[in-house]
């Protein structure tokens, strides 16, 4: 009885252990195999150990390495500055309204990526009403907003504000408002008492949220093709058109990799900078 | 009495301005939350209204006149069809699979505490975690260099299946968490034995988990790109027929197309939200809350005692 | 308990994680190990190309692979009726790189995914070929094509005796110009003039775009070096990095065309007809340099299901009656002879149009694309691509 309770735990994580080990981090190897290897697809590539192509990619992609980095962070920042008055309002002004709140947060989710990206093209177009109002208030240089940064971090930050918002929102909500109600009794003022209680009290939400976003946004591609112009490409467009187009796998290998290290050394430092184990699950351990 | 009547005026234009002002900062936050919800809502309505439209050539961005003949014609190409049907296969098989395994994950996570915990814990984050640029890229180049399954189907229901155990495993574990055991234990006081109480006690309570978990499966398949379109070889998936036909000029029924997925999926979620609350009501996991919301975390219940003090 | 239990001691705990770490590592490192079969060794390229086997009366599925918008609503229905098969027709070819990446694991099996014919751009024809991707046709069974392919699309460089590559279309890749924002451009270097920056759209195609920015360049195309590629490119890319162009585009630039947020692009012939119905201003502007001349052909790959219907359809498509539907509802122009006087009665003004009967002297300084050594290619398409994506 007990050797079986022992087993059981291994018995029902087999299955999704498995298929992630083999389909997640099996591929890894595999990639990072591809980034070494040498020649071309019609000769036939061969596993040489070939480091030189991690420098000749990373010098010549540099300027949409970087690109991707900037957008990336500008479209998270602009999430968490619209994001938390919004995730605030909804859970503490929400009253009977919060679940429709809730749902227009994440309508945008039931359309299609793709469409809902284009559908921005139509709406930021040159001709279109919404440009000209942007032009009068002196936010479209040129008279354009398409095919600039501006356009592809906006399509950043719209595809991935809910991403913001709902962490925030679960974390806002879990707060005890007697904690906020006694801050207010020791003569806080409204503004004090959001410094020192709610906002620290939101951080776990604040740093899932801001995670949630950048690093998917760092590895976009689709904002830039279809909203930007030429000197708006993020690495992403070049790791697949390498991949897709060029089939120069070993780049298009090495540039993966270089992106994926990147990200994990700025989420660790982050997190511990932050610190977060509800991140990872430990809450709600049960002997 | 003479003497307020005198400076009346006064006070009062100043009050007006005071009020005003008062009004503006406590509703200052609604008001935002407004323009950011109706900025969040303002290309759906775009793609629905573009879908009434009736473009003289092949691009269907400029409003030129109302009209339901793409809507009658809806399903008339074969294309855009066949792409649909084929991520509908994908999705329902990829959310089965990994809803499955999913849950079972989640169930070892919460429920025992073992050798490797924290490891499998990791596990199911770093996928989350990883863009999907980078998950698509290396699946990629594991089916390149093993030659095996052909880029197809089978490939994308693998990944489909690989990028939606994470999140079913968070979801259902969230529900876990708030699981209250002394069903079970009345349970098996009972008489019934472990299967028995899983089966009858503990699964029809997580169910509402496992369904929602389900949902967000299906949806993430449903609009899968990135990973997709590296894995695909010549599948086509609903969204890699509009990156196609983005290029052309996008038909006007595929704003029809996606206003239909988009209210179904609407419907499909009101309908689970309605009956994990009503399953909540049967069972007691928790007491039930006011103010309880979609996303089923619930403000903490007032002291007994009262607050303060 | 175990004495790997429940210890306060943070250290070994993340010991305890390594391990695991560890265990899980070299798991998968060993799953790994049992790999290879796929793109790595040495690529096995095939001496002898094998020749379609006809046999007997088509019949049967034929599944076809072509460009978008390439074929009108009527052809394939007649011709399912005339011959009995059942054609399932694909419009999954985008560009011709994206197709070859998606179809050459595939190919290089010796399978076409199900499909006996695709349609695919001369150079791409050839560079299948060569890698043994596509079969040699059975001449016997296709006479149309012999009695009717016009005179200008014979004896190509890379197929003189169209042994394996049937045109299907051909058209011309020039100036499509908004004229009401932008009435003086008339050549390539004009697309180059501050006075349209950031109004102005490239193709991705690369054989389209820099061959053309070397006419420009005063280069002779038929002795063009690696090094004219080159210069070409560094001043598109300047050009990119400037502002200058805009975007560079696939078929999407008559979205920004017809928006005006594009002023003059590079783009094709046909394109700009269907454009001209939703916006009579935009017209093709035959660049003073010349233009780039292409076909798009039908080829077979290896492993077709069916050839025998796949070069039925190809004798089909040649007999003039059936070519000018196609014509007709293209613009482009036709690589079968006799479609004019068809033309002429089902569709004047499309009849007078230079753009699907061009004239010689319309042609006169249009060139086709230059070819590339495969170690060129390989150069200048990653100096292109930086451009591009970068």
């Amino acid at each position: 009885m007990a050797s079986r309770r022992r087993l059981t735990p291994y018995l029902l994580l087999f299955p999704g252990a498995a298929w992630l080990i083999l389909f997640f981090v099996v591929p890894m190897y595999y990639m990072a195999r591809l980034s070494l290897d040498s020649g071309t697809l019609e000769t036939g590539f061969q596993f040489s150990w070939q480091w030189s192509n991690y420098g000749d990619a990373l010098s010549l992609y540099q300027d949409p390495f970087l690109r991707a980095f900037e957008y990336a962070g500008a479209a998270t920042v602009i999430a968490l500055l619209i994001g938390y008055p919004l995730a605030y309002a909804i859970a503490f002004r929400g009253g009977k309204w919060k679940n429709l709140m809730l749902f227009a947060v994440i309508a945008p989710f039931f359309t299609t990526y793709l469409i809902r990206t284009i559908a921005w093209e139509t709406i930021l177009s040159d001709q279109s009403p919404v440009v000209s109002v942007l032009d009068s208030i002196g936010l479209a240089p040129g008279g354009h907003v398409l095919a600039t940064a501006g356009a592809v971090i906006a399509g950043i930050t719209y595809n991935f504000l809910p991403f913001m918002v709902l962490p925030i929102y679960a974390s806002l909500e879990r707060i005890d408002p007697r904690l906020i109600e006694a801050g207010k009794d020791l003569y806080a003022s409204s503004r004090a008492a959001f410094l020192r209680v709610t906002l620290p009290l939101s951080a776990p939400g604040v740093i899932a949220g801001t995670l949630l976003t950048f690093i998917p946004a760092a590895g976009d591609y689709i904002n830039a093709f279809f909203l930007g112009g030429t000197n708006n490409k993020m690495i992403g467009n070049v790791i697949q058109g390498l991949y897709l187009t060029n089939r120069d796998y070993p780049a298009a290998a090495a540039l993966s990799f270089v992106l994926m290290a990147v990200i994990m050394v700025i989420v660790f430092v982050y997190i511990r900078f932050a610190g977060s184990e509800s991140l990872m699950g430990e809450e709600g351990a049960r002997a | 009495m003479e003497a307020t009547t005198a400076t009346a005026p006064y006070v009062r234009r100043e009050s007006v301005l005071r009020r005003a002002w008062n009004w503006l900062r406590e509703h200052a936050i609604n008001i935002f939350a407004g323009l950011a919800i109706a900025y969040l809502l303002i290309p759906i309505a775009v793609i629905i209204l573009f879908s009434f439209n009736d473009p003289i050539g092949k691009y269907n961005f400029e409003w030129v006149g109302f009209t339901l003949d793409h809507w009658k014609t809806v399903f008339s190409i074969s294309e855009l069809n066949s792409a649909l049907l084929t991520s509908l296969r994908l999705a329902l098989f990829a959310t089965i699979i990994s809803t499955a395994i999913g849950t079972l994950m989640a169930l070892a996570l919460v429920r025992h505490s073992f050798f490797g915990r924290r490891t499998a814990n990791f596990l199911i984050v770093v996928p989350m975690a990883t863009p999907e640029i980078v998950m698509g890229a290396s699946l990629l180049s594991f089916f390149l260099v093993l030659g095996t399954p052909s880029l197809g189907f089978t490939t994308l229901l693998i990944a489909h299946v690989m990028f939606c155990i994470s999140f079913v495993v968070v979801v259902v574990r969230s529900r876990l968490i708030g699981f209250d055991r002394s069903l079970e234990e009345a349970a098996q006081d009972l008489g019934a034995n472990p299967f028995q109480t899983f089966w009858r006690v503990t699964f029809p309570l997580i169910l509402p988990g496992i369904v929602a978990a389900a949902l967000l499966a299906f949806a993430l398949s449903i609009d899968d790109f990135v990973v997709s379109n590296f894995n695909s070889g010549t599948t086509v998936t609903f969204p890699l027929y509009i990156f196609g036909a983005a290029q052309r000029g996008i038909p006007v029924e595929v704003n029809g197309v996606a206003t239909i997925l988009f209210f179904v999926t609407l419907i499909a979620m009101g309908f689970t939200v309605l009956q994990q609350r009503r399953a909540e009501k049967l069972a007691a996991v928790r007491p039930e809350q006011e103010g309880e919301d979609l996303m089923g975390t619930a403000p903490v219940p007032p002291a007994p005692g009262g607050a303060g003090g | 308990m175990s004495a790997w239990g429940r210890t306060p001691n943070g250290r070994v705990r993340g010991l305890r994680f390594l391990v695991i770490a560890g265990l899980a590592l070299a798991a998968s490192l060993a799953i790994a190990a049992c790999g290879g079969g796929g793109i790595e060794g040495d690529s096995e390229s095939s001496s002898d190309v094998e020749t379609v086997q006809i046999s007997g009366k088509p019949s049967g599925d034929l599944t076809i692979s072509n460009w978008p918008l390439y074929i009108d609503k009527n052809t394939i229905p007649e011709f399912e009726k005339a011959t009995g098969v059942s054609v399932k027709y694909i419009e999954d070819v985008n560009d011709n790189q994206e197709f070859f990446s998606k179809m050459q694991p595939l190919l290089a099996k010796g399978e076409s995914g199900g499909r006996s014919i695709v349609v695919v751009t001369d150079w791409m024809a050839k560079k299948m070929y060569d890698l043994g991707y596509l079969q040699n046709l059975d001449k016997s069974a296709i006479p149309n094509v012999e009695k009717n392919l016009v005179e200008s699309l014979r004896g190509r460089d890379f197929d003189p005796n169209n042994d394996f590559a049937v045109p299907w279309q051909s058209g011309m890749t020039g100036l499509v110009v908004r004229t009401d924002l932008a009435p003086d451009v008339k050549s390539i270097c004009d697309l180059f003039d501050p006075k349209y920056k950031g109004k102005v759209e490239m193709l991705t195609e690369m054989r389209d775009t820099v061959p053309l920015v070397m006419k420009c360049q005063g280069v002779d195309l038929s002795q063009a070096t690696e090094d004219d590629w080159m210069a070409a490119i560094d001043k598109i890319g300047e050009a990119a990095d400037s502002g200058q162009i805009r975007r560079f585009t696939g078929n999407d630039y008559a979205r920004d065309l017809t928006s005006g947020d594009a002023a003059a692009v590079i783009g094709w012939s046909g394109d700009a007809i269907q454009l001209q119905a939703d916006n009579p201003d935009i017209q093709f502007v035959m660049p003073k340099e010349g233009c780039m001349l292409w076909s798009d052909n039908m080829v077979i790959p290896v492993g077709a299901p069916n050839p025998t219907a796949a070069e039925a359809w190809m004798n089909y498509v040649y007999d003039p009656k059936n070519q000018a539907q196609i014509t007709d509802y293209n613009y482009y122009f036709s690589p079968v002879e006799g479609v004019k006087p068809i033309i002429e009665r089902i569709d004047p003004p499309a009849a007078k149009s230079e753009l699907i009967f061009p004239t010689e002297q319309f042609t006169a300084k249009c060139d086709n694309a230059p070819t590339l050594s495969g170690e060129e290619e390989t150069k200048v398409t990653e100096a292109f691509n930086a451009v591009v994506n970068g």
